[in-house]
């Protein structure tokens, strides 16, 4: 019995010396972005879930596990994690991926951030980040640089295989930017009017931005306040005004009020994917095209 | 439930008058057809009602300004009204304990790392009665061996609401079992703690802390108000706690602990204390979703070696806590704590005492909220049972850490 118990928990010691760099992502596309660039040099953990709302995590304490074990940790940044990450870093006891050190890596500090508030943050606008917008894995050639510069931090951070991090991050860099700037070039090709939208919350300005679209309207009176009648009637109002037909929202918000909302004004709603589906080995460029494709779909309609 | 509702079923305001009345023009008009009105009205309510999209596992969070070196500084206030049918005998430090107007606190919260090493947080109140460090330790953030130190003022880890803040609280009052066996503010104290996360295949983690035995609101089954002294390790308070969780699928998650807490009594040479914990929390929620369904079950026994005798108690509380969507969760919870006769602490208390409380949360945003909270105490020392019912308002600003699970 006692010999069993022993065997147990030496099988579970993680191995002194592991081979592969091990990784920790919140969002399943920075997870996916680094599993492109590791390749097969790194084992990749994705925190958040596909479907989840990236603001509201339950940070359970399962999570703790793969942070204790992490040679780097991929963030978001800009905040988008605040609510539910800091706890569960002080937990894992693992001084390489503190906020700071080499195995930290804030996505955020590699794209040009959009939506930065001048002035003074005042919550009465709603939960807005005071450094900017933090939905930028929408954009891929935000996602294009995330890749060169995490293609540099594996290098430095396991310098054996550092030819094929940097060889597989400026390959993803090329495919990224070239996917973005066929899409970009396909929406383009559309009238502006057919590019005009409604968007739910306000987290789609780097998609907004990337294809040329322009919001009409948010369902949301501000950034995280549920939408009210009167409000949601201007919307209306602003939909049938500027003729845009096309609501766009993430799948975690609900979905009752864009529908009717596109009733009335004649149009559709475009559900879009909260990341890729990382764990059924779904990549980046192919989760962002979908997105492209769906988008561009109802609007072409 | 759409926002003028809200107000109305909540603080029972004439607030709806000042707001646009459901199917009158609003002040711009936008211009639509009743029918075109009354389905955009049925589609928020159908949204508002899905457990679909909400929950704020607690008030939330927006960390210090990007480039900032300032640690993250955060005040949360909370203040109720409350009215009780006899005199109120609440234990809770913070609880509403008068029939009137109450500042239950105003605590200041403040956060940063110190360096790669280490990582600060204070906590101190601002109550009626003065300024109080409540909280203010250093926590070890890259110790080989997957331990970790905490040295300084701090809640020990006893339990699973012992450990945090009234702000982190589902229910406006502490459950009558901490008040009994720890004290109004709960059981903390100066000291040093060292926790190791194990590297088994799920999570467990193992702390000890040592901490002084004397204080009136936070070691009272121990030194209480009377500092003894430390003259052998012994008469210093030990806590040892071993916490687990289990994801036991994508959408249920189990946290257990086992606690126990042994230290000296003022009652003789070598008189001891013991109380022995174990805490359940079990949670439901979709990740695409953020309502949330969760049971939290705490039970606690005592054991008091006094000059002659050996007093032994028990006691505990189980709440069960729904949200339903992003701005209403409702909840309730059964305690019961037993007495002894003759109990040099708590003299009146020689049967057991039973509360049943239900509460109803409103967050008009992430960061405040309004609770109703209501009361039944039967208690040892009267006949009649005590009423009581609080309305209580939190509002959380400045850069305001996360919460633990």
């Amino acid at each position: 019995m006692r010999a069993l118990l022993l065997a147990l928990i030496c099988g579970a010691l993680p191995l002194a010396a592991h081979a592969r760099l091990e990784v920790v992502a919140t969002l399943p596309d920075l997870a996916a972005l680094a599993r492109e660039v590791g390749g097969d040099a790194v084992a990749v953990t994705a925190l958040v879930d596909p479907n989840e709302d990236p603001h509201y995590v339950d940070p359970k304490p399962s999570l703790v596990l793969p942070l204790n074990r992490a040679d780097l940790l991929i963030v978001n940044g800009l905040e988008l994690e605040v609510g539910w990450l800091p706890p569960l870093q002080v937990a894992a006891r693992n001084g390489n991926i503190q906020t700071g050190a080499d195995g930290y890596f804030d996505a955020s500090s590699v794209v040009d951030r959009l939506n930065v508030p001048g002035g003074k943050v005042d919550r009465a606008q709603g939960d807005i980040h005071p450094g900017g917008n933090p939905h930028f894995v929408f954009d891929p050639r935000a996602a294009a640089r995330i890749a060169t510069a995490l293609g540099d931090r594996m290098a430095r951070l396991d310098p054996t295989h550092a030819e094929q991090y940097r060889a597989n991050a400026k390959a993803l860099h090329d495919r990224l930017d070239d996917l973005a700037e066929r899409e970009r070039a396909r929406f383009a090709a559309l009238p502006a009017a057919q590019r005009q939208v409604v968007i739910y919350h306000d987290s789609l300005p780097y998609l907004a931005d990337w294809l040329g679209l322009t919001p009409v309207a948010f369902v949301e009176p501000r950034p995280g306040i549920p939408p009210t009648p009167p409000h949601v009637a201007k919307v209306l109002q602003r939909m049938k005004k500027a003729e845009a037909r096309v609501i766009l929202q993430e799948a975690f918000y609900p979905k009752k009020t864009s529908e009717t909302l596109a009733r009335l004004a004649g149009g559709r709603v475009v559900v879009l994917e909260g990341g890729a589906r990382f764990g059924a080995g779904d990549t980046y460029s192919a989760r962002i095209t979908r997105v492209a494709e769906a988008i561009h779909a109802a609007l072409s309609r | 439930m759409n926002r003028e509702r809200a107000w109305a079923a909540l603080c029972g305001l004439a607030l709806g008058a000042a707001l646009p009345a459901r199917g009158a023009p609003p002040p711009d008009d936008p211009g639509l057809d009743p029918a075109e009105q009354a389905a955009l009205a049925a589609a928020l309510q159908a949204d508002a009602a899905t457990v679909e999209d909400a929950v704020h596992p607690a008030p939330v969070v927006v960390a210090a300004g990007a480039g900032s070196s300032n640690p993250d500084i955060s005040l949360v206030l909370d203040t109720a009204g409350a009215w009780f049918s006899d005199a109120p005998a609440q234990l809770g430090g913070h609880d509403p304990n008068r029939t009137g107007f109450v500042l239950q606190q105003l605590e200041m919260n403040v956060v940063s790392n110190v360096d790669p090493f280490f990582r600060f947080e204070a906590n101190i109140v601002f109550a009626e009665f003065g300024v109080e460090v409540e909280e203010a330790y250093a926590t070890s953030l890259a110790l080989p061996g997957n331990l970790q130190l905490r040295a300084g003022q701090f809640l020990t880890r006893f339990g699973r609401l012992n450990p945090t803040h009234p702000h982190a609280w589902d229910f406006v009052d502490q459950p009558l079992v901490n008040g009994k066996f720890f004290g109004s503010e709960g059981s903390r104290g100066l000291g040093a703690e060292v926790s190791w996360l194990s590297p088994l295949p799920w999570y467990a983690e193992l702390a000890g802390a040592l901490t002084n035995a004397h204080n009136a609101c936070c070691a009272r089954s121990f030194y209480g108000g009377d500092d003894l002294g430390v003259e052998d390790p012994r008469d210093l308070l030990a806590t040892l706690t071993l916490k687990q969780f289990f994801d036991l699928s994508r959408t249920w998650g189990l946290k257990v602990g086992l606690s126990t807490q042994l230290g000296p009594n003022p009652t003789g040479q070598g008189n001891r204390t013991d109380i022995y914990g174990a805490d359940l929390y079990l949670r439901y929620r979709d990740p695409g979703s953020r309502g949330a369904l969760s049971l939290q079950v705490e039970g606690m026994v005592r054991s008091r070696q006094a000059p002659d005798d050996r007093l032994q108690d028990a006691g505990g509380y189980a709440q069960l806590v729904w949200d339903i969507d992003p701005e209403w969760g409702v909840g309730a919870r059964y305690e019961y704590v037993s007495g002894v006769e003759d109990d040099p602490l708590d003299p009146a208390w020689a049967t057991a005492r039973q509360r049943a409380s239900a509460q109803v949360t409103w967050w008009p945003s992430h960061f405040s909220r309004l609770r109703l909270q209501g009361n039944h105490d039967r208690l040892p020392d009267r006949d009649d049972p005590l009423w009581g019912a609080m309305l209580a308002l939190e509002v959380v600003v400045g850069a305001h850490g996360a919460h633990g699970y």
